[in-house]
């Protein structure tokens, strides 16, 4: 009795479960979702590059901020409403996104990784020290949300409906001749530019594609904080979005928004009821790396409709030598999306 | 006349203090392509424990503190190379950023512990406490001690890479590492061998510096990503490459204190996109094709 | 979209509901009543780690000995009073997130305060929301009670205004009249620049002849200062106001000694216990300090001091003294009003007289600041016999509240 399950009945059962939510939880319990559901979409619009394109990229938390302070400024020096905010978020976003990305894409792998957290430190520094512009350190604080917004369930509403339509965006574009084209150049890039595909453009499309829904989260961040501070641009900000696809599995599309709702739920537990929190983060994060660098989805065996993946050459230092493969071989091994590939 | 000579002086002591964290962290990229965010939990290692070894500072004991710190560093190094790192080397750097994230909280959390929150200070011995005049300005002996301990561990590490057989076998692994394997080299003892090289070079910076910081929580953050912008410019793996790296933040620091304030922070960081927009792997470093 | 992460997924979700539903506490404001019968629960959420910790962790002490001492005196309206805490890792999202939680899960009756301003702009909101008091005794942004004034707000703390004004006062009577050369020294964010600007706002306003020769706003948390130093030491100022405090200013003095700035410069700095405590025999002989709540200096602390010293290890700092004083704030507002209700409380404070282990301290009507003075004095030369560190010379300066607040008028003009 095998039922015949097609996405969209799938996605419908998810998205009526997370409605019905909605009424049930308190105000605690959905401003923590609300919150998860914005960096749900940080997450996934990061694993746009970092999993379906294979550039690891430590800058995303730029276009997040610049999504929030988008909403903050234009409150405060402005006197913009939250909509016009947010309308503007995506394409100040989309636009630093393509000037980050024409710069930051000449590079490869790590130093890729390490211009676009130049990036973001740059940006949280600008942000830091423009005190007139930006209020420095303090942040931007006060009542930019309208009062429909404010209140903690409609404001859930609010951010899950946006948050569900910018996802359904996002996987048409991976699921379209754009992604698969993409997927074949993380796979392998120059094959993909014997075929005559223009690389450097399509990452530069998938970059700003990327950073759009990166500003729209952070806009989505002001729901749930109402404020933007320096701290939304720098480079531990971008991290925790690539923890967050690593985490809940970056082969996958949704694996990155539970990875995100699996750190907001387990980030409060922790500093709720511990003051070990650094103690025990920093053990389940050394542990993830040794044993399950697959992440989440590695975990519960879905990951089986994954591609095989080449495997790469690595430092002869580092690539085990005489010791033997700890964890037993290539088969298990993720592709070096940030490795030094010898192609 | 006098200003640039206190500016001079505090961008060599500076850069002197980034070049040797630097030059561990990027040893250690260098000959095994690890990337350590917990490279600056030694650093501030060897600070702490320079404050409970030799806090009196009288004369030979506050030596004796900063060996002991940075050979004690070392010992650390060597038991997370054993535990944790050899582990990881097989795995992306991806995952080795989530591995070495999650010690450096550990370490953090472990120092509130042994060491408590409130900041320390160390007092350097009498005969380096004081104070130089030069050219009309006056600044602190002890600059010149660190810029004296930079150019030691330069020469240290320069000898020790040029002229042991040890520092041969890591030049080839950052070189040639296929050549390095076929000839039998036991590469076990290196990586760890290296890796606490590196460890000890941080927590040697960590205790020189003592005399001048308070040294507190969040010492190990403020360093790190100055430490790795410095190894980035300069190419990973290469040890000359951190000294010009760290040359040049340290004056790109001072530049722009002076001239912008508002921007110095940020400069740091325009340096390095522009060195890496030029020079993809930095400025001495290996270019990953040519490879 | 796989079919089995799909049903996995909203079994999570599922999960995640009834698992919080079954604990969660009714939307909007929570009832105090908490924990159980028999006691009364208070949160205090503020930076447990990294660079600033350490103001953080003396608040909670004090926090925490208030409570232990009002258990000891048969509790607080009949209840033992339970102290939770969480660690704010000075940012604003997470400090709200920590208050909102202690509200809504733990059901405290009063939140006490974080150590950045920033995170206490972010909590203030919060705590209003659901008609909770806040407490703020260590973070004292003047827009704390200015801008962003909810009833619930109260401040034992002297605000940013307030300290720099006591410090003119100070450098007033000791100029006499006479030009005197200022500089100033202060962290590159909102704090520093709102001190400094306080600074000589306050200097004009005493009519003290001054003449700023050289401003430096050094990053926070720098360690390489020796270009902002030597345009100050070169400037060569009689006077330099320092408005950096705990780990900064420790590193300025280390450095700014060796650069001589000591020996032709009056600093004037927040040389408070724990910054004498960690440079120990470095400590500036001469250099004037501020401190919000000085433990050797104010009467009546005596036995406050021994009873932390016996807990701690360690006499306490101003922020102990604080927290402390702080609970005592609330505790009093509780029994005034009868009840552990926000509303009740937060009504039955403004324009109290409470008595605290550092003396009566009335809480002003108009913007809940606590009228406290500010503390002004020189680094001694020597390590105090009864304290075995190094403190303040006597007599200690104290500026009055009266001299140094903003007028009611000119805080409500900050509402805007």
């Amino acid at each position: 009795m095998t039922a015949v399950w097609r996405p969209a009945a799938g996605l419908a059962v998810l998205a009526a479960a997370l409605a019905g939510l909605g009424f049930t939880l308190g105000a605690s319990q959905l401003l923590t979702l609300n919150e998860a559901a914005g960096l749900a979409l940080f997450a996934v619009a990061t694993n746009l590059l970092v999993g379906y394109g294979g550039l690891v990229s430590f800058g995303q938390a730029v276009f997040y901020g610049i999504g929030a302070y988008s909403v903050a400024l234009g409150w405060e020096h402005l006197h913009w409403s939250y909509w016009e905010g947010l309308a503007a978020a995506p394409l100040l976003g989309g636009a630093a996104a393509l000037v980050v990305g024409l710069i930051a894409l000449r590079a490869r792998f790590l130093y890729f990784a390490l211009l676009t957290l130049a990036f973001s430190q740059l940006a949280y520094e600008i942000a830091e020290n423009q005190y007139h512009l930006t209020g420095g350190a303090n942040g931007v604080f006060g009542a930019m949300l309208p009062v429909s917004l404010a209140q903690p369930r409609t404001g859930y509403f609010f951010v899950l409906a946006v948050t569900a339509g910018c996802l359904a965006i996002v996987w048409k574009v991976t699921a379209s001749p754009f992604g698969l084209t993409l997927r074949s150049i993380r796979e392998n890039r120059h094959r993909a530019e014997a075929l005559g595909v223009n690389v450097f453009g399509h990452e530069l499309i998938a970059f700003v594609v990327s950073g759009v829904f990166c500003s729209v989260a952070g806009a989505l961040f002001v729901v749930y904080s109402q404020s933007a501070y320096p701290e939304l641009l720098d480079w531990t900000q971008s991290g925790y979005a690539v923890f967050m696809a690593v985490i809940g599995g970056m082969f996958t599309f949704l694996g990155p928004a539970l990875g995100a709702l699996v750190y907001t739920l387990g980030q409060q537990y922790l500093v709720a009821h511990t003051t070990q929190w650094q103690l025990i983060l920093g053990a389940a994060l050394v542990l993830i790396a040794l044993f399950r660098p697959d992440g989440l989805a590695g975990v519960s065996g879905l990951a089986a409709r994954r591609l095989p993946r080449p495997r790469l050459a690595r430092s002869t230092l580092a690539a085990g030598g005489e010791d033997g493969e700890p964890d037993g071989g290539p088969a298990k091994r993720p592709p070096g999306v940030a490795g030094e590939a010898r192609r | 006349m006098s200003t640039f000579i206190i500016d001079a002086v505090g961008a060599l002591s500076t850069a002197g203090t980034l070049f040797i964290v630097s030059a561990g962290l990027t040893l250690v990229f260098g000959a095994m392509r690890l990337i350590n965010i917990a490279h600056g939990s030694f650093y501030m290692y060897g600070a702490f424990l320079v404050t409970t070894i030799g806090a009196a500072g009288a004369g030979l004991r506050f030596w004796l503190a900063v060996a002991s710190g940075c050979v004690a560093v070392g010992l650390i190094g060597t038991a997370v190379e054993v535990s944790v790192m050899r582990r990881i080397y097989n795995g992306e750097h991806l995952t080795q950023l989530i591995a070495t994230f999650g010690l450096f909280l550990i370490f953090a959390d472990l120092a509130l512990k042994l060491w408590g929150s409130s900041s320390r200070t160390v007092t350097a011995p009498a005969a380096v406490d004081g104070r130089l005049t030069l050219g009309g300005a006056t600044f602190p002996e002890y600059d010149l001690v660190i810029v004296g301990f930079a150019a030691a561990a330069g020469l240290g590490l320069w000898a020790l890479l040029q002229r042991s057989a040890f520092g041969w076998r890591i030049r080839a692994a950052v070189e040639d590492p296929e050549a390095l394997q076929a000839s039998g080299i036991n590469l076990r003892l290196l990586r760890t061998a290296v890796f606490a090289l590196g460890a000890g070079l941080a927590g040697l910076a960590g205790a020189v510096v003592t005399p001048q910081v308070a040294v507190a929580p969040g010492m190990d953050s403020a360093i790190i990503v100055s430490a790795f912008i410095v190894a980035i410019i300069g190419g990973l793996g290469s040890v000359a490459g951190a000294a010009l790296g760290a040359l040049i933040i340290g004056t790109a620091e001072t530049i722009g204190t002076v001239v912008a304030p508002s921007w110095a922070s940020a400069f740091i960081y325009l340096a390095m996109i522009i060195v890496l927009v030029l020079r993809p792997a930095g400025l001495l470093g290996i270019p990953e094709q040519a490879r | 979209m796989r079919p089995a992460r799909i049903v996995a997924a909203a079994t999570l979700a599922a999960a995640v509901g009834t698992g919080s539903a079954a604990c969660s506490s009714s939307s909007g404001s929570a009832a105090p009543a908490s924990g159980g019968s028999g006691t009364v629960t208070i949160g205090e959420s503020t930076t447990l780690s990294g660079s600033i910790a350490e103001l953080g962790q003396s608040g909670l002490q004090g926090v925490q000995l208030a409570a232990a001492d009002l258990n000891a005196h048969g509790g607080l309206l009949g209840r033992k009073v339970r102290v939770v805490s969480a660690d704010d890792a000075a940012t604003p999202a997470t400090g709200a997130a920590n208050v909102r939680s202690m509200i809504l899960n733990d059901h405290v009756a009063a939140i006490f305060g974080p150590v950045s301003s920033a995170v206490a702009a972010a909590e203030e909101p919060v705590a209003a929301e659901y008609q909770v008091p806040i407490f703020f005794h260590t973070s004292n942004d003047i827009n704390l009670l200015g801008k962003g004034f909810t009833r619930y707000a109260f401040q034992v703390v002297p605000n940013t205004v307030m300290e720099s004004r006591a410090a003119a006062d100070y450098l007033a009577a000791q100029s006499g009249g006479k030009q005197i050369t200022v500089a100033t020294f202060a962290p590159a964010y909102s704090f520093g620049y709102d001190t400094v600007g306080g600074f000589l706002q306050a200097l004009k306003d005493l009519h003290v002849n001054d003449k700023l020769v050289a401003q430096q706003f050094p990053p926070l948390e720098a360690t390489s200062i020796s270009t902002y130093l030597s345009r100050i030491v070169t400037a060569r100022p009689q006077y330099l106001f320092n408005a950096q405090f705990g780990g900064d200013l420790v590193t300025f003095t280390k450095q700014a000694d060796g650069y001589g700035l000591f020996g032709k410069t009056k600093v004037i700095a927040m040389y408070d216990s724990p910054v004498l405590s960690a440079l120990g025999p470095a400590a500036p002989a001469g250099a004037i300090g501020f401190d919000r709540a000085p433990f050797w200096a104010i009467p009546g602390l005596s036995s406050f001091n021994s009873q932390f010293h016996a807990k701690y290890g360690a006499w306490p700092s101003e922020w102990a003294v604080l927290g402390y004083t702080a609970v005592q704030t609330w505790a009093y507002g509780v029994e005034k009003a009868h009840s552990f209700a926000g509303p009740g409380v937060a009504a039955a404070l403004p324009g109290a007289t409470v008595p605290t282990i550092r003396g009566d301290i009335t809480i002003r009507a108009c913007d809940h600041q606590a009228e406290v003075p500010e503390y002004v004095g020189t680094v001694a030369g020597s390590v105090d016999a009864a304290y075995g560190m190094t403190l303040w010379n006597p007599p200690v300066f104290t500026a009055p509240f009266s001299t140094i607040d903003y007028s009611c008028a000119q805080m409500q003009a900050l509402r805007g």
